[in-house]
């Protein structure tokens, strides 16, 4: 073959590609019939509740393979959903009876058996990703099973021996980590992602890490029938992406994670509507009560009366996020607005220098705060802005913003480096005591030091009392004296918040404190 | 016999550059060893920092295997190496050997549409820049080879977005397909294009092609560039050359000497180009994927970096790295298959 010949061959074919290209039409857009395509730059972890702790895995595993109990929309206690019923036989014995007829989505039985393999197999495996610190309450040791722990009475009964009184057991049964999976799954490893069984309104079709994760109507299912035949979640990296797409009908819905500039954006965007609702994902400022300046009660109290929470959700959020007054936000029973009942709900300078001048503090109070560039969002930056902005403005403070990536930070703060520090948390239950416990006992987790032992033993009674109201009342209590003795500032709760296409429905009902996004609520008519 | 000569001084060739590939690949590997070690985070803090305690997240650790040796975990991680075991991903449980057959071969289609659109721009526009130097066309062409080149790819995929996608409606922003087609298509090979044209699924073809034209065109006209200004300069040596003059002074006519004898011989050293614009094009497929939500390999690789995830880093460099060899390896071999002349 002559020279000639060979780069002419060449050349002609990437002509003749190109070419092939250049052809093009205009279909091609999101789904179709029963079909919702929801778009997301969330990515799972693993579709196995024993390797899963995260919000996108969850969401497809209580679509799928739902556990013994779940939050019922719009609710914030827990209530059968596997289970025909469940009690507390005592504070730290529970035992469930099993709805009749449950079926996996592969047509096998799903029994009490199952349910002692699913929860045995999650402490047994103790994956890295996995949810098993969870279960503290039922397994003595992470990764050890004795056996005794569940309890398979007979076919349809199983009782949990939890090795100390736990209210939050019920709230931990509704967990991604509480999913029942047939005991064939493998008692020591994952089962792999793309072959996921359970019995939710849906079945998983396919998993193609990355691109997308599709759900189906699973007729086995016991419940209603979902709105929608299938399901299919679109990963995007960029939530720039994720706008145009939906933009432009790509996808029929966006939920997670858009910028509060792109949210605004789209609030005017033709042939779509944002649709909000309440979150529970929060973000507080943190005082090492060892450290200076906040050792201080008064320089925190000075702090709880300056800080101007509306206006970083104005100026900052655009109104994604809604000022927080408690660590337990709004929307979660026995929450209550403590801090806004001691400080006020805007800025009290006067307030602030009576504080100080009452313990004789010296102004301006030098305050070095840390905050953290990407772990926590891009908006972080201006966040703490806004927050140096109102301390110095006020004049009692002169702060300086220090930040360093999430990496360090997290290492940092728990090791008496940092005296203020930003920090924030996700739910893993919609109970007040995920998130109490973990900032005000003396073993917290924030390791700033902070102790109160009247704190502690209401932590405590509060966990052992199955009683709800009687729960509320030390919920209450505790809220009030983290107010009056201000170790952390709350700041604010986010909003759940997804742009919807004309035509879809039902997104609404779905966005309530639990933060499950129930699949089978949606509808494109 | 000649041809036996050629054949086994090309085969020993390729040998050689394989044998140096090899220690490459080691120092590689051993950075990014190194470097993912010793930077500060690991895929436990990653993942469930600020959502387990220190002492919940150290168990984790050790549980992991994360506070052995760092000398026993590099050994561990070079037997595995040796052994084409790269494990399983930290942060989602995948082997890594699918990380790279499926994302890589999203990345594989990316990347050879970008170079084909980058030769179909780059060749005739250098070709005319060189054949019409100083004119208006050249000008324009020199400068639109700059401006593709300098422009950042992130940078241009997006105004193609608004432009193409936005505000003209013609074509989809993001993805390889549509969701509804990326659920139906039988995928054998992983490419969608050729995946559709084996199942003879036309709709999805049309689908798959038109999310392939913005990411494909936008990579392939930073390549592009370069190809304009290198086969422009080629052109221009070659018109000078002695063999033109005597082409001209036999009488041929200036269309037949141009296209003839100076294009042919200009395109020559374009080819040994092509092998040194692979880096550029992975990289720039990186960006690329980003911008057009392209599920390549590029995505992933960010992805696992955010999440320290050290297994899939590992893996999915050590197949960059051997890739880059293999496609400049084989670049060498069709340019001297395309010229006789070059023999070693």
């Amino acid at each position: 073959m002559g020279r000639s010949l060979r780069i002419l061959l060449l050349t002609g074919a990437a002509l003749l590609v190109l070419a092939a290209a250049g052809c093009g039409g205009d279909d091609g857009g999101g789904g179709g019939g029963g079909t919702i395509v929801h778009g997301t730059t969330d990515q799972p972890v693993s579709y196995d509740p024993a390797g899963s702790y995260d919000l996108p895995s969850w969401n497809v595993i209580y679509n799928v393979i739902p556990g013994l109990l779940s939050l019922p929309p719009g609710g914030n206690q827990p209530e059968p959903a596997l289970a025909e019923s469940c009690v507390f036989d005592n504070p730290s014995t529970y035992t469930c009876k099993l709805r009749d007829g449950l079926k996996f989505s592969d047509g096998t039985d799903l029994t009490a058996e199952d349910v002692k393999a699913s929860f045995d197999r999650v402490n047994r495996i103790n994956d890295t990703n996995g949810p098993s610190s969870l279960f503290a309450s039922l397994y003595k040791e992470a990764g050890k099973v004795t056996g005794q722990e569940v309890e398979v009475v007979d076919d349809r009964t199983v009782t949990f021996h939890l090795n100390k009184p736990d209210a939050t057991w019920p709230f931990i049964m509704t967990t991604g980590g509480g999913g029942i999976v047939p005991s064939e799954y493998p008692a020591n490893k994952l089962q792999p992602d793309a072959s996921a069984v359970g019995d939710g309104p849906y079945k998983l079709a396919e998993y193609k890490p990355g691109e997308q994760t599709v759900l189906e109507k699973n007729d086995d299912y016991y419940g209603d029938t979902p709105k929608n035949d299938r399901v299919i979640i679109q990963y995007f990296d960029k939530s720039s992406a994720l706008k145009l797409a939906v933009e432009n009908g790509e996808v029929d819905l966006a939920y997670r994670n858009l910028t509060p500039t792109e949210i605004e954006d789209l609030r005017s965007a033709d042939g779509l509507s944002v649709v909000e609702g309440n979150g529970t994902e929060i973000r507080y400022m943190v005082f090492n009560t060892k450290l200076a300046p906040g050792k201080d009660l008064a320089v925190r109290k000075a702090a709880a009366y300056i800080i101007d929470r509306q206006a970083i959700a104005d100026n900052v959020y655009n109104g994604t996020v809604q000022p927080l007054y408690s660590m337990v936000p709004q929307g979660i029973a026995g929450h209550i607005d403590a801090f806004k009942t001691m400080y006020g709900a805007t800025p009290n300078k006067a307030k602030a220098q009576q504080a100080l001048q009452a313990a004789g503090v010296k102004t301006p109070v030098q305050a070095e705060i840390w905050w953290t560039p990407s772990h926590y969002g891009d908006s972080s930056a201006d966040e703490y802005a806004e927050i140096k902005r109102a301390f110095d403005g006020s004049g009692l403070f002169k702060v300086q913003l220090k930040s360093t990536e999430w990496d360090q930070y997290s290492e940092a703060y728990a090791e008496d480096q940092y005296p203020i520090f930003q920090l924030g948390w996700f739910p893993d239950y919609p109970d007040p005591d995920n998130y109490l416990t973990p900032f005000y006992s003396t073993d917290n987790f924030l390791k700033n030091h902070y102790s109160n032992k009247e704190v502690d033993r209401l932590l405590a009674d509060q966990k052992a009392s199955t009683d709800q109201a009687h729960r509320e009342q030390d919920f209450r209590r505790i809220q009030t004296i983290a107010a009056q003795e201000v170790p952390i500032i709350p700041i604010w709760q986010g909003k759940q918040i997804a742009a919807v296409r004309d035509g879809i429905t039902g997104v609404d009902q779905t966005f309530d404190p639990s933060f499950q996004f129930r699949y089978w609520l949606i509808e494109k008519s | 016999m000649a041809g036996g000569h050629h054949t086994t001084s090309l085969r020993t060739y390729a040998l050689t550059r394989l044998a140096l590939a090899l220690p490459m690949i080691w120092i590689l590997l051993t950075m990014v060893f190194v470097l993912l070690r010793v930077a500060p985070g690991d895929p436990i803090s990653a993942a469930l920092g600020g959502r387990l305690s220190p002492e919940q997240l150290q168990a984790r650790r050790e549980a992991a295997g994360y506070d052995e040796p760092l000398i026993k975990q590099y050994f561990e991680y070079l037997g595995n190496v040796v052994t084409l075991d790269f494990g399983e991903t930290i942060v989602d449980n995948r082997p890594v050997t699918e990380v790279i057959r499926q994302n890589g071969a999203a990345t594989l289609e990316l990347t050879i549409a970008a170079f084909l659109v980058s030769l179909a721009v780059g060749i005739p526009i250098g070709l005319l820049c060189g054949r019409y130097r100083d004119t208006p066309i050249d000008i324009a062409g020199r400068l639109f080879g700059i401006v593709v080149y300098a422009a950042p790819v992130f940078f241009l995929g997006f105004l193609a977005q608004i432009v193409f996608s936005q505000w003209l409606g013609w074509l989809p922003s993001s993805g390889r397909a549509s969701p509804v087609t990326t659920f139906d298509l039988n995928t054998t090979t992983n490419l969608y294009l050729i995946d559709s044209l084996l199942s003879l699924n036309f709709p999805a073809f049309k689908d798959v092609l038109e999310h392939l034209i913005l990411p494909a065109t936008t990579l392939g006209l930073v390549i592009g560039g370069v190809f304009i200004r290198l086969v422009r300069v080629n052109v221009l040596q070659t018109l000078q050359g002695d063999y033109i003059e005597a082409a001209r002074a036999r009488g041929l006519s200036e269309r037949n000497v141009v296209w003839h004898h100076a294009f042919k011989n200009a395109l020559v050293p374009v080819i040994t180009v092509i092998g040194l614009q692979v880096a550029l094009l992975l990289g720039g497929a990186v960006l690329t994927e980003q911008t057009f939500n392209w599920p390549g390999i590029g995505s992933e690789l960010i992805r696992y970096l955010n999440n320290r995830d050290y297994i899939a880093i590992q893996g999915i460099i050590t197949f960059f790295a051997v890739l880059v060899v293999i496609i400049s390896l084989l670049i060498d071999l069709v340019n001297a298959w395309v010229d006789p002349r070059v023999r070693y």
